[in-house]
């Protein structure tokens, strides 16, 4: 007999020569019998309607019946007890808040519950509900991340200065004092910053800086050049460069006679800290001694 | 498009669905009040999630929301079953036949008691819901040839169990 016979027998699925076989079986009676006294059995009664209509009013199910058995009182008001403290401890789980920080010169990597990716870049930090992810999708940012959000799902990605919500795979957001950034690689993410409303297709940024906005374009199929070890900038303060290369090669950078205000388009080396200083000073036609983790910018007009 | 949300979609859904998960929740457990509740938890979700929950979706996940609430939780019970009202013409109303009767099924429940849960369902599912195997391998969530198996140790348990070996 073939493997699983009895189940192939039930459903119909023997040859006609197996079917013999088994007929003339001295079990086969049985079988028979069970077969089919057993389509002739029910579960207990089932009022559909009723539970529909008992499904509509969104009752949860109840705890069991509440039985006024005197002996049991007692029992029943530690039950409740454990019920109420279990409750609270559930909603105190829940709003746990997951915290994972990329410290100076590091980077992290976070999966979300969704087993979407974060990369943090250096001195950023992201938060989320661990436990109450399905009820709430909202990521909170302090600083720049790398998103590349798993297929099918959504989030929304909250900064001090706007929220990004997720319709797309992988975008970038950079919120770090006055200036918000938001690129979207690949898919397409929707920006709400202050008041205003906007989608941006993959290729497209978005830019805010003292105050003024501007839309960009990037290269199809490029990241964000921070994970590629470099640090981008499009018209974007002095001073939030100088930042930003504290952050990347954990060093205190002080100018003497520089205009931190001027406006810096260019890229520096986030591994190569010379290389770095190179990229900065050169175009604005600045010097710079280094002493340790100690860095002075300064004109080079001035003596 | 066909929409959860939509009530008329949502209650055909329950009227389609509902009674077969009870039947299978009540099938693992032998715990009629369970098995409602599991119903109503299921669906509710199901109506909380109706925007992201496909219709075709819908049957899998309700099953998936029963199955889950009461995961390594209760201890199962004495499943008990009653004879299906005979229906329209079949007149086997002879006093001896529904002795014999009884009396076998008084045996096959109790052999269905000693049968593990998982065995004990498919096999239900299959004789009283008339479920495909196919159709219970995913509401298990397993292969259909793991049902086939379930379904083949069942039989060979209860004929064992029935004929005293």
């Amino acid at each position: 007999m073939k493997e699983n016979y009895l189940a192939k027998w039930l459903n119909g699925d023997l040859s006609d020569e197996e079917l013999k076989v088994f007929r003339e079986s001295p079990e086969y009676k049985t079988y028979r019998k069970i077969a089919e006294v057993s389509t002739r059995l029910q579960g207990p009664e089932f009022d559909v309607e009723q539970a529909l209509e008992q499904a509509k009013e969104g009752r949860r199910p109840s705890v069991g019946k509440v039985v006024a058995l005197k002996a049991y009182r007692q029992l029943w008001k530690v039950a409740a007890a454990v019920v109420v403290l279990l409750g609270i401890g559930y909603f105190y789980v829940n709003s746990l808040e997951t915290s994972i920080q990329a410290g100076l010169a590091q980077r992290s990597e976070v999966v979300l519950p969704d087993a979407s990716e974060v990369i943090l870049n250096a001195g950023s930090e992201v938060s989320y509900r661990d436990k109450s992810w399905e009820n709430r999708r909202l990521v909170s940012l302090k600083g720049e991340a790398f998103f590349k959000v798993a297929k099918g799902q959504t989030f929304t990605v909250e900064t001090d200065a706007g929220k990004v919500t997720v319709l797309g795979t992988q975008f970038n957001v950079l919120q770090r004092g006055d200036i918000f950034s938001v690129t979207c690689f690949e898919g397409r993410v929707r920006v709400d910053h202050q008041g205003t409303s906007l989608e941006l297709a993959a290729g497209q940024g978005y830019q805010v800086a003292g105050g003024s906005f501007k839309t960009f374009e990037v290269a199809a199929g490029a990241r964000p050049s921070w994970m590629e070890d470099e640090s981008s900038f499009r018209s974007l303060p002095l001073s939030f460069i100088l930042e930003e290369l504290e952050r990347q090669h954990s060093i205190r950078v002080e100018t003497r006679g520089v205009d931190t205000g001027v406006l810096f388009t260019g890229t520096f080396s986030n591994t190569n800290l010379d290389l770095a200083l190179k990229s900065i000073s050169a175009p604005l036609q600045l010097g710079y001694t280094r002493e340790g983790d100690k860095v002075l910018l300064y004109a080079q007009d001035t003596p | 498009m066909d929409n959860v949300c939509d009530d008329q979609i949502y209650s055909q859904l329950f009227r389609t669905h509902s009674k077969t998960v009870f039947n299978y929740i009540y099938y693992k457990f032998g715990n009629e009040e369970k098995a409602r509740d599991a119903v109503q938890e299921a669906f509710v979700k199901l109506w909380e999630n109706c925007a992201r929950v496909t219709p075709e979706k819908a049957k899998s996940f309700v099953y998936t929301v029963a199955n889950n609430l009461y995961l390594n939780v209760i201890k199962a019970e004495k499943v008990r079953l009653k004879h299906r009202p005979e229906t329209g013409n079949t007149t086997r109303q002879d006093p001896e036949f529904l002795l014999e009767e009884r009396e076998f099924k008084d045996k096959l429940e109790h052999a269905l008691a000693g049968l593990p849960e998982n065995q004990r369902t498919t096999f239900l599912l299959n004789r009283i819901d008339g479920k495909k195997y196919s159709e219970i391998a995913e509401m298990e969530g397993v292969s259909v040839k793991a049902i086939e198996k379930r379904m083949h140790l069942a039989l060979k348990s209860l004929r064992e169990q029935i004929d005293g070996i």
